[in-house]
């Protein structure tokens, strides 16, 4: 079924328009935007998980020749506003946070103090040179002793450290479990992880006095919510404040919110009245900027002797770290809310702990909800084991299939045009799951550990205002677009989307082009410019395609309709029935064919500007269209992971030997980048469940600031990843786009635990914390051992 | 200890005279004096990759090393590699097979791989993937700079005289 015949411009592989710059290394990232002479900030961060600031003396650094100036939270206090964080929403605790700590550090790395020097060298040793007194106090850094009676708070506004706490029932549990012939519980514990893009965090803030303005060059994912931001905690109106991203070395997720180092340049720079530009370093990065996950889950499943759920409940607590930069339910809620996802589960009640600790704070990352298709996968897994099932059977009796479409899940969540039975059995039959069980009867036999795995995801891509509302998160999910052709009929356009190197730039221009009816090459997106961009929500989540690309198509549909109403006007026609722009060449349907007109958008073009007393009646000068677009409640995608593994008893080594994606994500626009988008999700998410782990020790250090202990998966360790396209079109949204790049971080940490315990089975040991690392391997396998011994002895 | 000194360095076939501190970084040099900054630094602890250059022709992390001991070696940057505005069969081939994402590792890998090809012409898949195992990319998964490798070998190998 292929959705794309329709389309001349969606579908087509176009490589990407940004390559050339960045292969010959003359991309326009931030750093390489800085004028020389420009001063550099550095901050002074916390040596002590939590401890009281009694005094800090900067005299020394002060004194150091370069040195510019030096400032406190104190100071920072006089020039901004604290971030509040109040929505009305039941169980979430509001909270507020000055721009710099003032009374007492909160987690190892939060910032202290701030220098301005003439150049980062010097600023770093002006930094070595501040003395600051504290009076270290005791520390939380795990949910059980944070929710522990009488202990310390992080927040001191707050009574305890529970910051959110919801919970939700539909159905009758109780009785599900008096019906079922077994309650299986199930333990899910995704350790800490950090965004780690390739350039860290980093800003350029340029007050100009004379304007009263502010310029602030900074990689962001949403250029306009930051500049609203900006502006508020700087006392200033969105007027007097642009925000530009330059080009940017990845972000996922971390670049969304108005950290506390930015706004703290934005101010510097207005107080001293020069740019100044600051760029953090990596072990910043990995201590301070953004944390994620840390989630665990236990999942209780009512289940018959056939394996059917009849009811599920989910516990989740999720640690949250000191500092609330979103609503501390905003992640976690997400999962709760989709988690039964692709099977049919009626009675389903949820129970969601959110728990501020001394750690740096979270926020979301590509797949903020990435736990969800391994607990609810896994559970499924779980009820296989312990109950002699066919994994595939399970997953069969309990999934939803077309027929049961549009299917309204437990939590309200209406899913539609999905086709998650589609992939599983597409995936089921690519991996020749017969042909597996054969090979690893045998392996079993030479004692080898090998085993499937299987995952399917239900991936909530694009969130509409509706969403939000219903969901008790705030937010907007509506995007804005404009589309331009220049009396030339060069195609500009506009939309308030920012890439971090996705490669917009090609496939957003594919979009127009296809509504507007050009080819591609011809039309170019601007984006980042909150002055040229229209004000929309930017990137997060998977909405890049489905709300950005969606509304410039249906904006482009608009201009080309401008268009032809002025080409009926140069034809003597009464209206534009019979008329379509091909390849930027205006045609006419005379009986069953498409016939050149003779006009191409030039000649339209330069009516619409140069001659607007020529146009037809009521058509306004100009071709300038703007149009902004609210996508449905919730757009999902969907697919099927299924891996391979060989585990190394000896080692505790994971060797994936095969690892395909049966996908449907609707109308793809560029099939080159959402292959690449595929790929990068499925390595993030193996990385992520391999190898990466923030550590902090009881007392609260963070032992992973180098990428020597934060271990990030290289070519050697990842799988050659095999994509099985099986899309079909959303009918609800433009052009049938449904979203992608972040279900693959889901499917690929359930479905290499899945793999990972099947494997282990015959050992009959589980994992249920990730990493998998060879460690963690070793101890499950020591544990069968000493297991074996034990009955031996018995 | 950090009173400026005067060197001259040689990158890309050119000599540059700058003054700058003894501790100051060769990648920060090329970046902030010389005006180069396609080399990009990552992580300043030689993990990730991204500041890969050529020192004397051999990939070396330009973020370990201070542009006061580059006199006399010859440095070669990810300016260098096109002809002109004609990307190197290495730089086509990521292109064309969506090899790079966000951009910002890709200078240094280019800098890694061009180095290996030129000695090694024909590698397979898992000496290309041993290769890339010391520049980390956090967007790709690696995938297609695999298959672009592959690609630029071949290319490389077709335009060598027999």
């Amino acid at each position: 079924m292929s959705v794309a015949a329709k389309f001349s411009q969606i579908g087509k592989p176009l490589p990407r328009r940004e390559d050339r710059r960045f292969l010959l290394g003359k991309g326009r990232y931030l750093d390489d935007i800085v004028p020389p002479g420009v001063a550099q900030v550095c901050f002074l961060r916390a040596p002590h998980a939590h401890a009281r600031i009694v005094g800090i003396d900067s005299t020394a650094a002060c004194a150091l020749p370069g040195v510019i100036g030096v400032f406190t939270g104190r100071d920072l206090a006089e020039w901004t506003t604290p971030l509040r964080l109040a929505p009305p929403i039941e169980g979430l605790h509001p909270v507020e946070m000055t721009t710099l700590p003032i009374d007492k550090v909160r987690f190892h790395g939060d910032p202290v103090a701030v220098v301005v020097a003439r150049d980062r060298y010097v600023a770093e040793d002006a930094v070595d040179l501040i003395e600051v007194a504290y009076e270290p106090l005791p520390c939380v850094a795990d949910t059980a002793s944070a929710l522990a009676p009488g202990a310390a708070r992080v927040d001191e506004s707050l009574p305890d450290n529970l910051v959110s706490h919801q919970s939700f029932s539909a159905g009758d549990l109780a009785a599900r479990r008096a019906e079922a012939a077994r309650v299986i519980e199930t333990t899910f514990d995704l350790q800490r992880h950090t965004h780690v893009p390739l350039e860290t965090r980093g800003c350029m803030a340029d007050w100009d006095e004379g304007r009263e303005h502010l310029t602030m060059q900074i990689g962001t994912q949403v250029p306009h919510p930051l500049r609203g931001q900006l502006a508020g905690r700087l006392g200033l109106s969105e007027s007097q404040v642009t925000v530009i991203s330059p080009d940017v070395g990845g972000a996922f997720g971390q670049k969304i919110a108005l950290y506390r180092e930015e706004l703290a340049v934005a101010a510097l720079s207005r107080h001293l009245g020069q740019p100044l530009h600051w760029r953090e370093d990596r072990a910043e990065n990995l201590m301070a900027a953004s944390h994620a996950r840390e989630t665990r889950c236990v999942t209780r499943a009512a289940v018959r002797g056939d394996g059917r759920i009849l009811g599920l409940e989910l516990e989740l607590v999720e640690d949250f770290g000191a500092y609330c930069f979103y609503p501390a339910n905003y992640m976690a809620r997400v999962i709760a809310m989709i988690l039964t996802g692709p099977y049919r589960i009626a009675d389903y009640s949820f129970d969601v702990k959110v728990v501020l600790t001394n750690k740096c704070g979270n926020g979301p990352m590509r797949a903020p909800m990435a736990i969800t298709s391994w607990v609810m996968d896994g559970t499924l897994d779980a009820v296989a084991r312990e109950l002699g099932l066919d994994a595939v059977e399970v997953r069969r009796i309990n999934a939803l299939g077309p027929g049961d479409l549009p299917y309204t899940m437990a939590t309200g969540e209406v899913l539609a045009d999905i086709t998650s039975r589609e992939t599983l059995e597409g995936a089921v039959s690519a991996i020749d799951i017969s042909a597996f069980r054969a090979r690893q009867a045998r392996a079993r036999d030479e004692g080898r550990l090998v085993g499937l795995g299987l995952c399917t995801v239900v991936e909530s891509t694009t969130y509409g205002s509706q969403f939000y509302k219903a969901a008790g998160i705030p937010g907007s999910g509506h995007e804005a677009a404009w589309v331009r052709i220049e009396p030339s009929g060069a195609v500009n356009a506009s939309v308030g989307l920012m890439g971090t190197g996705q490669g917009y730039e090609t496939p957003l221009a594919q979009a127009v082009a296809e509504g507007l009816g050009v080819s591609a090459e011809t039309v170019t997106v601007h984006m980042g410019h909150t002055d040229i961009a229209p004000y929309g929500m930017g990137s997060r989540g998977a909405r890049g395609a489905t709300a950005g690309g969606g509304t410039l198509y249906l904006c482009a549909r608009k201009a080309q309709e401008k268009v032809l109403a002025i080409a009926a006007g140069m034809l003597s026609l009464n209206d534009a029935r019979g008329l379509r722009l091909r390849d930027g060449h205006v045609e006419r349907r005379l009986d069953d064919d498409w016939q050149p007109t003779g006009l191409g958008l030039k000649d339209i073009a330069q009516r619409a500007y140069l001659d607007p007393t020529a146009l037809p009646d009521k058509v306004a000068p100009g071709l300038d269209v703007s149009l902004t677009y609210d996508p449905p409640p919730m757009t999902y995608s969907n697919a099927t992971h299924a891996c391979e593994v060989e585990i190394d008893k000896f080692t505790g080594r994971i060797d994936i030997r095969r690892y395909l994606v049966a996908e449907d994500c609707g109308t793809v626009i560029n099939p080159l980048v959402v292959e690449g988008q595929q790929h990068g999700a499925v390595a993030m998410g193996l990385s992520g469940a391999l190898f990466e782990q923030v550590i902090y020790d009881e007392t609260g250090q963070n032992l992973s600031a180098t990428l020597a202990d934060y271990l990030v998966a290289t070519a050697t360790e990842l799988p050659k990843v095999e994509i099985i396209p099986m899309h079909t079109p959303n009918r609800s949204t433009p052009a049938g786009i449904k979203g992608m790049a972040e279900g693959g971080i889901m499917g690929a940490i359930g479905v290499i635990a899945n793999a990972v315990n099947d494997a282990l089975a015959p050992l009959g040991v589980t994992a249920t914390r990730m990493p998998l690392s060879p460690q963690y391997i070793r101890a499950l396998v020591r544990e069968a051992d000493e297991n074996q011994e034990r009955t031996g002895e018995a | 200890m950090t009173a400026p000194v005067t060197l001259s360095l040689a990158v890309n076939g050119a000599v540059h005279e700058v003054t700058v501190p003894p501790r100051k970084l060769l990648s920060d040099v090329l970046r902030e004096d010389l005006g180069l900054t396609g080399t990009h630094v990552g992580c300043e602890h030689g993990v990730c990759g991204a500041c890969t250059i050529l020192i004397d022709g051999q990939p070396a992390r330009a973020c370990l090393t201070f542009a006061v001991q580059m006199e006399g070696h010859d440095l070669t940057t990810i300016e260098a590699v096109s002809e002109g505005d004609r990307l190197s069969p290495l730089q086509q081939a990521l292109h064309q097979v969506h090899g790079l994402q966000c951009g910002f590792c890709t200078p240094g890998i280019i800098m890694t791989v061009t180095a290996y090809l030129r000695d090694h012409p024909d590698p397979d898949e898992v000496e290309i993937r041993d290769l890339l195992s010391g520049n980390l990319c956090r967007c790709t998964g690696y995938q297609n700079i695999v298959k672009a490798v592959i690609r630029a070998a071949a290319e490389i190998r077709a335009r060598a005289p027999a």
